[in-house]
């Protein structure tokens, strides 16, 4: 099977100092990733995938604005490991810490506890969704399986955030 | 690998899921539930696996007559052996993923997000990108 440090470890991981990745960047990651993972042709580069990604790194730095925002108002719930694997995953992605300057304000938690993670059960669970819309409209191998397990790990963390209630 | 050598795979895994399962709930009065639950949803998937790779006209791997997946004796053991076989299902879903396009990439990253919550059903730990090792 694939392997993590072929998959992520070769390109997608890039966080310039501007932010985002550029496209042009983003051509060359991809290519990089499709020599690792043995692609040969590599596919053309695919403006498609150049939009999707950059959406998926802006959703998830707001999913890490609104966890984050969660953690700092409801200390007494440990979301530790969901603030660790969003972090992660838009590292992966290309993506800022911090949301684009554009960027819709994201709405403050609700300030009983329960509500909150029932919030954060449903944003996380849009966000697994999209990111399977996402995998599924991808062209290249590479970004379809990081989306789609994007994807999955969200569902994980909508999970993990229900059994916190 | 091809689309058909990894849902071959995935068959594979499937079988030793629906074999697994009642293993640990006969061992474990405490996991039964859990057990049956899951050995149903895989016992459909690998029927409807079975079926996909027939009407491609090729013939599905069979299953083995036992696994070796170590002692089920204790929750421990048996939550492990389940989790080691839901992670091996989100690995060759996702391998799948890459190289089908249209339902078959919708079945598959279907099948690897209700693996990788398998795998928290039986008290894996959550993953920034469950399918890679």
């Amino acid at each position: 099977m694939i392997s993590r440090r072929v998959l992520l470890g070769t390109g997608v991981v890039v966080v310039g100092a501007g932010g985002l990745i550029t496209a042009a960047q983003l051509t060359h990651r991809l290519d990089d990733i499709a020599d690792a993972v043995g692609l040969d042709p590599k596919p053309l580069p695919d403006p498609d995938d150049t939009r999707i990604l950059r959406r998926a790194a802006a959703d998830t730095a707001r999913l890490l604005a609104t966890v984050e925002a969660t953690a700092a108002l409801h200390a007494s719930v440990d979301l530790t490991a969901v603030v660790s694997i969003i972090h992660e995953q838009l590292a992966a992605v290309g993506g800022a810490t911090a949301p684009p300057a554009d960027a819709p304000p994201a709405d403050a938690p609700p300030a009983d506890a329960e509500a909150a993670l029932r919030a954060l059960e449903d944003i996380l669970g849009a966000s697994a969704a999209d990111r399977s819309i996402d995998a599924q409209r991808a062209g290249s191998p590479a970004l379809v399986r990081v989306l789609a397990s994007m994807s999955a790990g969200h569902a994980q963390s909508a999970r993990l955030a229900r059994r916190l209630r | 690998m091809t689309a058909t050598d990894l849902l071959q795979a995935w068959l594979a895994l499937e079988h030793e899921a629906v074999w697994l399962y009642p293993v640990i709930g006969a061992r474990r009065a405490d996991l039964v539930d859990r057990a049956t639950t899951s050995f149903e949803a895989h016992r459909d998937t690998r029927d409807a696996l079975q079926a996909r790779l027939r009407s491609a006209g090729v013939e599905p791997v069979p299953g083995k007559l036992s696994y070796n997946v170590g002692t089920v004796t204790t929750s421990g053991e048996a939550m492990a052996a389940a989790q080691t076989v839901e992670a091996d299902i989100s690995a060759v879903c996702l391998a799948l993923t890459g190289v089908v396009e249209g339902d078959a990439r919708r079945y598959a990253i279907r099948h690897l997000t209700r693996a990788a919550l398998a795998e928290i059903t039986w008290g894996a730990t959550p993953r920034a990108f469950p399918g890679l090792p």
